[in-house]
């Protein structure tokens, strides 16, 4: 496993992610990652690891193509920005597993290996439930937020809103279920769009990591301002 | 009751630690984590049901949700992570005794002291510059957060001071405020895109945001599909 020569800047607000490849080698990313890059860089889109694979990345939230950046006879540089405006991170996988929220993943290094998981009917139905990403293997894995990202270290038990995990570690226990006595916010409105104020219950020893901010809400807050249709 | 203000400026959160038996009201959905020893309560007015029905429904009526969520600790120590919605930033109002206006949707919490009111009618003449805007009465001893699309800046009005009222965030009510068009003329100002504004006068502290939220969702809502 090499060394990854990379650098974030603009954090936590507009997060950008440099990645300085040296001749031969490789990090594949989320489809539309790619900010910008020297020519000395080759990109190729493509299904990687098979279609089975992608599709549980599919299922994951994260696109069915991977792009993989190889830097050719000179190092070269790759900028990722993801979508959202917010905060990156990035945690070595030491033959360990990390979860990844849907939409979270940007990018990680050879010799990491992504799969889906889904954290059951419960979580997938609710809209805001659980459906994972899982990062195993060795090796560096890039991911993103809306809004900055707070590191949390659990050693007893802690509770996260769905909508707000990022990533967590695969020693922690979790479970998603309805906190007693929370109504969620805006219930017709959380109809539409999913989510039924369901949060997860961590346990164990482990690290999670939380966005401080959620599109769900501002969706629903947008929500109002579209134009009604015309009825004719 | 510690509060810290995190990830400032554009992505803030609150992060409040409360020891036993403290309680923190806060706007529904504004959680986003915390640790196990705190009780939940969704109220429809003030926890242990004072307030009750008709003031939710009132509240209901002026915009904001129905409902508040309480949460007490259990357990000494307890932390909790609170939100707001837009991207922007939280500050700490610590009344004494006086009364704080707030945005409706700059209230995002405020602990046991304060009490709140968001049936408060006083700017209900803001309805007619298109913003349906609600504003939460906040009075007593004690802190009351407030959120803001964008940064958030004070203004120590000491004079006459003019501001549109999608870019107030909360004012003390030692302030007198008139409902005023922008310009010389109501159509000018209705051109020129200012609507109405705020106008006080008298002493106190006034909170603005950079933002101002009903222009952003006016310029969203049009590219969605109708609904």
């Amino acid at each position: 496993m090499s060394n990854l020569d990379f650098e974030f800047s603009q954090q936590p607000d507009f997060s950008l992610l440099t990645v300085r490849l040296q001749p031969g080698q490789q990090i594949f990313a989320e489809p539309s990652a790619m900010a910008a890059m020297e020519t000395t860089i080759a990109m190729r889109a493509g299904l990687k690891g098979g279609w089975k694979k992608a599709l549980g990345r599919m299922l994951g939230g994260e696109s069915l193509v991977m792009n993989t950046f190889t830097a050719g006879d000179v190092p070269g540089e790759v900028m990722f920005a993801p979508g959202p405006p917010g905060d990156m991170m990035n945690y070595r996988l030491k033959s360990n597993s990390l979860y990844l929220q849907r939409g979270a993943f940007l990018a990680h290094a050879p010799g990491v290996e992504l799969s889906g998981k889904w954290g059951g009917a419960k979580g997938f139905f609710s809209g805001q439930g659980l459906v994972l990403l899982k990062a195993t293997g060795s090796g560096e894995i890039f991911f993103n937020s809306y809004g900055a990202i707070l590191e949390i270290d659990v050693t007893d038990e802690y509770i996260v809103d769905t909508g707000y995990i990022v990533a967590f570690e695969d020693t922690l226990n979790y479970k998603v279920t309805a906190l007693k006595g929370l109504r969620p916010a805006k219930t017709i409105k959380n109809f539409l769009f999913g989510g039924e104020g369901l949060v997860c219950r961590f346990s164990g020893q482990g690290k999670v990591w939380v966005q401080t901010r959620y599109v769900v809400p501002l969706l629903s807050w947008v929500f109002p301002f579209r134009p009604t249709k015309k009825s004719d | 009751m510690k509060i810290e203000i995190l990830a400032r400026p554009a992505a803030s959160v609150a992060k409040l630690t409360l020891s036993e038996n403290e309680t923190i009201t806060c706007e529904v959905g504004a959680m986003i984590a915390m640790t196990p020893g705190l009780d939940v309560e969704t109220t429809s007015g003030k926890k242990g049901g004072g307030g009750g029905m008709l003031k939710g429904l009132k509240r209901m009526f002026a915009g904001e949700n129905f409902f508040l969520n309480h949460f007490t600790a259990t357990e000494p120590d307890q932390t909790l992570l609170l939100g707001p919605t837009m991207l922007g930033d939280i500050t700490r109002h610590k009344l004494t005794g006086g009364t704080l206006i707030v945005q409706g949707s700059s209230w995002l919490a405020s602990d046991a002291g304060i009490e709140i009111d968001a049936t408060w009618q006083g700017l209900g003449k803001a309805l007619f510059s298109g913003e349906s805007m609600f504003w939460v009465k906040c009075s007593g001893a004690g802190n009351v957060l407030l959120s803001s699309f964008g940064a958030i800046y004070t203004v120590d009005v000491t004079e006459d001071y003019v501001v549109d009222t999608g870019h107030i965030v909360a004012f003390e009510d030692t302030l007198q405020f008139k409902i005023a068009k922008a310009g010389a003329s109501l159509i000018g100002s209705f051109l020129g895109g200012e609507g109405l504004v705020c106008r006080f006068s008298g002493q106190g502290k006034l909170y603005c945001q950079s933002h101002n939220p009903p222009s952003f969702g006016a310029m969203l809502g049009p590219k969605l599909k109708a609904r």
